[in-house]
């Protein structure tokens, strides 16, 4: 997914709906060149978690310039450090988990990516917007 | 001639075109044009301040279609940071 020298963002939500408007916004926000993967759901399309879809996000996100990971609640949480667990050092070393609101943070991150900007920078713009006030 | 370059600034003033608010693709546009440049600016809205170079900040500032913009900046390309920002709102679309 991150062969054209972009930042990834990859979203890993309770809901297939939640990750793929949030992935429709970062992209309208952001323009066309950041790749984006919307993970949602359960194993039968259910609200909840499937770490088998986690895993293979996170894996094909750790090639070229690697990926930012971005998560809502809970067990999304947790299905991304256990696909992280899973993962050799290079592919580890080319995602940035980000501690970040998820719909702020894909928007903040999206834009980052949009500029050139390197997993490191993507991640800590996306962990910026717990700090900015809505009202 | 000695001054540190934080002190160089310079300001705009700029309407948003009458149909296009400063969300979306829009603010996305802003933003990263202002990344461009090196100095600090900052853009008000009905009052309200924000980085130019964060998509949340410029967000918040619900800026709507006619809406006029106050561009400030600092540091050493302050003037070009403005001019090209101030084009840049005047041609959203």
């Amino acid at each position: 997914m991150t062969t054209n020298g972009y930042v990834g963002l990859i979203l890993v939500s309770h809901s297939q709906r939640i990750a793929e408007g949030l992935a429709e916004l970062v992209a309208q926000v952001a323009g066309p060149d950041v790749p984006i993967e919307a993970i949602g759901g359960g194993p039968e399309g259910t609200l909840g978690t499937d770490g088998g879809r986690v895993h293979d996000a996170l894996r094909r996100g750790a090639t070229g310039a690697g990926s930012v990971v971005l998560m809502d609640l809970g067990s999304s949480v947790l299905a991304v450090r256990a696909s992280l667990a899973e993962l050799d050092a290079t592919e580890r070393a080319a995602l940035h988990v980000a501690d970040a609101p998820l719909v702020e943070g894909a928007v903040a991150a999206g834009v980052s990516a949009s500029m050139g900007s390197d997993a490191a920078t993507v991640a800590q713009a996306a962990e910026e917007a717990r700090g900015i006030a809505k009202l | 001639m000695g001054s540190p370059s934080s002190e160089i600034a310079a300001e705009a003033s700029v309407a948003l075109p009458p149909d296009v608010a400063l969300h979306a693709r829009p603010a996305g546009a802003f933003v990263r044009e202002a990344a461009q440049f090196a100095a600090s600016i900052v853009v008000t809205a009905n009052g309200r301040g924000a980085n130019a170079k964060s998509i949340l900040e410029v967000l918040a500032l619900g800026a709507t279609g006619g809406t006029t913009l106050e561009l400030t900046a600092s540091g050493g390309d302050a003037a070009e940071a403005v001019e090209r920002l101030a084009e840049v709102v005047a041609q959203l679309g």
